[in-house]
């Protein structure tokens, strides 16, 4: 392979912060030097490719994975690699499942918030009066007329008797049962 | 080409992120994968994806390779300094490379295409 991927170099900041890594301190770089890593770089990803797809291809498979370019490293005469690359996948692979099994929490916790509003939602449309309970100003109102009944069965159910009842109690005496007769009523006046 | 556009949707989220994070600050651009990965993996598999032969390739095969290349880098600078240091410089520079490019058969690959 002589090709010469000009336009697919590697950023040269993380090119130049590995070498620096590799090198003692106090060791500079020339920019040629980076330049000349940098490409030589490009190059290893394309022959990687090729090798691996070999393997995949001799698999009989359309994709490349990941056990294909651990075995193409042995190819390259690249062998040191192959140790660090599985410690790398299994580490991918934990964070994967990590990052999955944290997804998956989340989405049971918001299942359960939406259903708590919806919840208080429905307590609160049912609560016309908002009064704290759900129920209706119409009970209120039936227990008022109740009451008037009440009163007026103990008057004998007679308005104008309650009406006078009510006005000469104070000068009148009244005899009588209060079984629904009418009372009579003498006025004093003095 | 059909495999290829399979693998953009693969790995189409890290492209998104990645790509406009490494115009900006390329040292960050793999701190999703917890400091795992220091190249861009849309970079990498741009590269990859210009092998004609190549259709498909896994999202763990590109960060495999991507890991590989930064432990090529780092073997590559390692040997090289050597050279620098016998040289009793302390400026790596160009002959170095190419001095160890002839030394070690792992790096017969790169011949002729660093000129």
């Amino acid at each position: 392979m002589a090709e010469r991927p000009e336009d697919l170099n590697l950023p040269n900041a993380v090119v130049t912060r590995i070498i620096k890594d590799a090198i003692p301190d106090g060791v500079n770089v020339s920019k040629e030097a980076r330049l000349a890593i940098s490409k030589a770089a490009s190059v290893f990803v394309l022959y990687a490719t090729s090798c691996s797809n070999n393997y995949a291809m001799k698999a009989k498979r359309k994709t490349i994975n990941a056990n294909d370019v651990i075995s193409a490293m042995e190819e390259m005469e690249f062998d040191q690699f192959e140790d660090p690359l599985k410690h790398c996948l299994e580490a991918y692979r934990n964070e994967q499942k990590n990052k999955k099994e944290a997804n998956e929490k989340k989405k049971k916790e918001k299942e359960v918030e939406v259903q708590t509003v919806e919840d208080v939602m429905e307590e609160e449309e049912d609560d016309e009066d908002n009064d704290g309970d759900n129920e209706k100003d119409e009970d209120f109102v039936a227990e008022e007329d109740e009451d008037d009944d009440e009163e007026e069965d103990e008057e004998g159910g007679d308005v104008e008797s309650v009406g006078l009842g009510s006005v000469a109690n104070d000068n009148a005496s009244v005899s009588g049962s209060a079984t629904g007769s009418v009372v009579e009523i003498s006025d004093d006046d003095g | 080409m059909a495999g290829v556009e399979e693998m953009e949707s693969q790995t189409d989220d890290k492209e998104n992120s990645s790509e406009k994070i490494v115009k900006t600050k390329e040292k960050n651009s793999n701190q999703d994968s917890e400091k795992l990965m220091k190249l861009p993996l849309s970079r990498i598999k741009s590269i990859m994806k210009s092998d004609p032969d190549v259709t498909l390739a896994s999202q763990e095969a590109v960060i495999t390779i991507a890991k590989a290349t930064e432990l090529f880098i780092w073997e590559l600078s390692k040997d090289a300094v050597h050279s620098t240091l016998q040289s009793k410089r302390k400026t790596l520079q160009r002959k170095d490379l190419d001095c160890i490019l002839d030394t070690r058969d792992c790096y017969l690959f790169l011949e002729g295409t660093l000129d």
